[in-house]
């Protein structure tokens, strides 16, 4: 159901001087936190452990066996392991070299992402204050006349006033002319 | 003087009897410049023309044409004269009216004389040849369409100094009624009739006879067919629809509110139509457009919105905007337009002077209570003023009527009183 009765002279009145505040103002742009540098090298440590320690050792060192009888027959065994098992642990070591390598690529592309990141986020953040700045420029706007689109007609008022005021002072000068000639 | 009559002298479809009128009844000569129905100006003269043919003969007489002719048009004879003024001179008088009205030049009444030829330049003798017309009519009556029309004033005085003269003022433009060079057609006329109340009063206020000069309003009705189901382009039936009369990518002021008024409520369907199609937004996305190619399509559009905001309404009475009214929904239009009488002296709506108080306005009208109180008041406001067609009917007859007291069979008894459903017109 409808209110009892609406007068739209008083209604818009009333709604002007409710406008009268300004209740309006542009959002704030979102909190901007720039990262620290500390994202980009939280695995520093174990990348450098894997840059000291990816080379394998490829052949059986005697010192390990140790003297006497036991340490002849444990290097005759290391020797043998290695000699059989020696090119899949070149193999082993190779994919362990192109693991860090991988790695270390990774990490390096994912700083460049992060910095991206942080650099677009840095974009929207100003583009959301240009919008602001926008929207006041648009509140600004609401609150002054609109602009009439009539320079052509203004153009020929103007024309008009000049040429009204024009014809005016000459029949001004005739009339006072001819005072003068009659007062002669 | 002798003169030949029009159907001796034209290639028309039906010879017109002989005699002083059209056989029994009154005559009454309508000219028009314009012969149509498009604009708010040829379709009230059309209104007025069917409603006099309720009781008389109407000739209308129009410099339209590429040559002269006569032909039947429903009710009506028309005849053409084949004389149409330039187009460019009709521009140049309103350039050269709203110029002058500016600079405050008419409001002493006075006006160079270079000004009012300039005025009347090619714009006079395009009615020549109408005074050979109303000769060989005699008509009861003239009723001229159009208060600039002064070559027509001179056509009837050549040739019937004396026949009372109804002037339809089709003022759209103030300025244009109160310019002190039209004083003469206000002057001879014996009656002047007006579509609105601002019309009429502007027109009193400045050639004054309160009594001679009547609002007529216009007859219009709420197409049924509309209210039995909405256009399913939105949706919903809870939509902003704003009609903003324009091409969609014009630079003008019209299309901009458009634009503010989707930014500014995102969350309500919001409807605009331009002349050439009609898109909805919502939640900032324009969802698919349509062609309109159908009056009933807006009509649908109308009377299922919450609110029709009409920033173009039609410059005689905001047509559109009574349309709206009747089907109830409340309308938002500029201060400065005419359709703002239906807003304000029928308290169906709202008006707007800045676009901040335009988004007001809509923020106001989205509220369910206040819009059915706007809804209520103006949908009883215009069924009362424009609903009726007999009540038009009465009206017309009884301001022409008075006009031709002489004669007394004007409006003082015709065919439509107390029965008239329906005017025979195609709009």
């Amino acid at each position: 159901m409808g209110q009892p009765g609406l007068d739209p002279k008083e209604f818009l009145e009333h709604l002007k001087a409710e406008h009268q505040v300004l209740r309006w103002e542009p959002l704030p742009p979102d909190q901007f936190n720039p990262s620290s540098g500390g994202e980009q090298s939280r695995s520093g440590s174990s990348l450098d452990y894997l840059h000291k320690h990816w080379a394998l050792p490829d052949s059986f060192n005697p010192a390990d066996a140790g003297g006497g009888p036991k340490g002849r027959l444990v290097g005759l065994f290391g020797r043998l392991t290695y000699r059989v098992l020696g090119r899949y642990l070149h193999e082993e070591r190779d994919l362990l070299g192109h693991v860090v390598r991988i790695s270390e690529a990774l990490e390096r592309r994912c700083d460049a992402l992060t910095l991206r990141v942080q650099e677009m986020n840095l974009d929207i953040v100003r583009r959301q204050v240009a919008e602001a700045e926008n929207q006041a420029l648009l509140a600004a706007w609401l609150h002054a006349e609109s602009p009439r689109t009539t320079s052509g007609v203004a153009s020929i008022s103007s024309t008009i006033a000049q040429r009204n005021k024009a014809a005016a002072d000459a029949e001004a000068a005739a009339a006072a002319k001819e005072d003068s000639d009659r007062s002669r | 003087m002798t003169m030949d009559r029009p159907s001796q002298r034209s290639s028309g479809t039906r010879a017109i009897p002989s005699g002083n009128v059209d056989g029994d009844g009154p005559v009454i000569a309508v000219l028009v410049d314009q012969w149509e129905s498009k604009s708010e100006e040829g379709w009230a003269t059309r209104q007025v023309a069917g409603a006099l043919a309720c009781s008389a003969h109407v000739h209308v007489i129009t410099p339209q044409g590429t040559v002269p002719s006569e032909r039947v048009d429903s009710v009506f004879t028309v005849h053409e004269t084949a004389t149409p003024s330039s187009p460019t001179a009709a521009i140049r008088r309103e350039l050269l009216i709203e110029a002058i009205s500016d600079t405050g030049g008419s409001a002493t009444g006075r006006l160079l004389p270079e000004y009012g030829r300039l005025l009347d330049r090619d714009l006079l003798d395009c009615w020549s040849a109408s005074s050979d017309i109303l000769a060989g009519l005699r008509p009861d009556i003239v009723v001229i369409a159009g208060h600039q029309h002064l070559g027509a004033l001179d056509a009837v005085d050549r040739v019937a100094p004396d026949v009372p003269i109804v002037l339809l003022a089709l003022g759209s433009d103030l300025n244009s009624l109160a310019f002190p060079h039209f004083d003469r057609i206000f002057d001879r006329s014996q009656a002047v009739l007006a579509i609105t109340e601002t019309e009429r009063l502007s027109i009193v206020e400045h050639h004054g006879g309160a009594d001679r000069v009547h609002r007529i309003g216009a007859p219009l009705a709420a197409n049924p067919s509309a209210l039995n189901e909405p256009n399913t382009w939105v949706g919903t039936t809870d939509y902003v629809f704003v009609i903003s009369s324009t091409k969609t990518h014009a630079d003008e002021e019209a299309v901009a509110l458009a634009r503010l008024l989707r930014l500014r409520f995102p969350e309500n369907p919001v409807g605009i139509s331009a002349t050439d199609a009609f898109s909805v937004w919502h939640q900032g996305r324009v969802g698919q457009g349509w062609p309109v190619e159908r009056s009933s399509d807006l009509a649908r559009l109308m009377a299922w919105a919450r609110v029709v905001v009409d920033l173009r309404p039609g410059p005689l009475f905001g047509r559109r905007c009574v349309d709206s009214l009747l089907y109830g929904t409340p309308i938002i239009v500029p201060g400065n337009s005419r359709a703002r009488e239906h807003a304000e002296l029928g308290r169906g709506g709202l008006w707007f002077d800045t676009p901040g108080e335009l988004v007001w306005c809509v923020e106001a009208m989205l509220d369910p209570d206040v819009r059915a109180t706007f809804s209520a008041q103006g949908k009883a406001y215009a069924e009362d003023a424009f609903g009726s067609t007999d009540r038009f009917i009465e009206r017309v007859l009884v301001a022409t009527g008075k006009a031709s007291s002489d004669g007394g069979e004007i409006g003082g008894g015709g065919i439509c009183t107390g029965g008239a459903t329906s005017l025979p017109i195609t709009a």
